[in-house]
């Protein structure tokens, strides 16, 4: 009798179920540091990372599956993440380019790239490796020496979908 | 500890070694691969890495190969083409995967350039790898590896075979004769010089000098002069008979009985002989 009862129940109540879909995007463009810049101080109100300067220009990676798809976007530093206490105005200036590729296509990057403030912008339009390289140079006041201590400024490189 | 050690020699035996060579590239546009790859027994080629700088007018054309000559016939087991025609210089970067080609295959490399334009800095570099023990014999840890001094076999001799003692006979002979001989040419180079400064100095005692003419009156004097100095002997002057001489004693054939008192004699030298020889062991 107990039995029948249930059956009863379930025959008369109303049935619902929620499926859950699962999807994983893998990015096909990928950001991988490849060389740490350094800052040379070739006159006293002066740090550049040119290597005639005795700097070491930092080097970003971009690796890219789907050409086509993606653009590199690369602002170079335009302040101090660390430094002694400065009491002047910092002039910043920089350059972004590619420094290798690994496909000749590539090397028309360059002449086509969009800069704008301390940006630079580069599509990605062949599927490879290409290597940017960023030149930054500060140059503190007029003609005044930076005070010593440690400097630390950052090269932001990201790769967005157009 | 026994079965740690084998489990050791197994795995050296059986790790591939994967390696990458030094810049092919670094002497020039040209390299041979006997000199850039390890001469490793089935050793195979998994990527090319190259790097090198273009030079170039943009408006240019421009081809770089980036090539491997095949050993095993014509043409090229590896040939790479970047096209940098009406494209500004930079720095290429490539990895690219061969798919493990023997060593055998991989002939002389080089870089050739097409068209205008130079190139800085090439870099080349080989990813391999190989099983250190596939031919055991490179490597005496490798299992199966057979020492090759084993296999030589130094042939056995049997020092009481008749063979060897007549060899051993003949070559004691053989020495001696040659011992003989030299003693000999010393003797007979020491006879000729002594006999050329005695000749030498009769000549100057004699006030005798060397003429064409005159050779045999001073032959003579010479002659002469040596026997009254008794440098030669007598018999050399004196005369031998001609005719035959028959033999002087004749043995009969008849029955020889054996000596047995001599027999008795070889016996007791045979024991002295053996206990001479047994005394050296005692």
């Amino acid at each position: 009798m107990k039995k029948l009862v249930i059956l009863l129940f379930c025959a008369f109540s109303a049935q619902a179920e929620e499926m859950e879909v699962v999807g994983n995007v893998a990015s096909k463009c990928v950001v991988t540091p490849d060389t740490a810049g350094v800052y040379g101080n070739p006159t006293a109100d002066e740090l550049s990372t040119d290597p005639t300067d005795g700097g070491v220009d930092p080097i970003v990676r971009f690796d890219v599956i789907q050409a086509s798809m993606y653009k590199a976007r690369i602002l170079y530093p335009t302040s101090f993440s660390e430094a002694p206490a400065l009491n002047d105005t910092v002039v910043w200036t920089g350059d972004v380019a590619t420094s290798q590729v690994s496909d000749t296509s590539m090397s028309g990057y360059d002449a086509a790239k969009v800069e704008f403030d301390n940006v630079t912008e580069f599509n990605l339009t062949v599927t490879g490796s290409t290597w940017f390289k960023t030149e930054s140079k500060a140059e503190y006041g007029y003609g005044k020496a930076f005070p010593g201590g440690v400097y630390r400024a950052v090269v932001s490189a990201e790769c967005i979908a157009i | 500890m026994p079965v740690l050690l084998a489990c050791c020699s197994y795995s050296y035996s059986s790790e591939e070694v994967y390696g990458t060579t030094t810049n092919a590239a670094n002497v020039g546009l040209n390299w041979v691969m006997t000199n850039v790859l390890p001469q490793a027994t089935g050793l195979t080629v998994n990527n090319v890495i190259y790097k090198y700088t273009t030079e170039k007018d943009p408006e240019a054309n421009m081809l770089v190969h980036v090539q491997n000559e095949n050993a095993q016939g014509n043409g090229y087991i590896f040939r790479a083409t970047d096209d940098w025609s009406g494209l500004p210089g930079n720095t290429i970067n490539k990895t690219i995967p061969v798919g493990g080609i023997g060593i055998d295959f991989w002939g002389d490399g080089s870089i050739e350039i097409e068209g205008f334009g130079t190139v800085l800095d090439p870099e080349v570099y080989y990813t391999y790898q190989y099983v250190p023990c596939d031919n055991p014999q490179v490597d005496p840890k490798c299992p199966g590896y057979i020492d090759p001094l084993t296999l030589i076999q130094e042939p056995e001799i049997d020092t009481s075979s008749e063979e060897y003692i007549q060899e051993e006979l003949d070559r004691e002979a053989n020495m001696k004769a040659q011992k003989e001989e030299e003693e000999k040419e010393a003797r007979d180079k020491f006879a000729k010089a002594t006999e050329k400064k005695v000749r030498v100095n009769l000549e100057n005692m004699l006030g005798l000098s060397p003429g064409a003419g005159l050779q045999k009156e001073q032959d003579a004097l010479l002659h002469n002069a040596l026997i009254r100095m008794s440098y030669l002997s007598t018999e050399y002057l004196g005369e031998i008979k001609g005719g035959e001489y028959p033999d002087a004693a004749m043995l009969k054939d008849s029955n020889l009985p054996d000596n047995a008192s001599a027999r008795r004699v070889n016996f007791a030298q045979d024991i002295m002989h053996q206990k001479i020889v047994q005394s050296q062991y005692d």
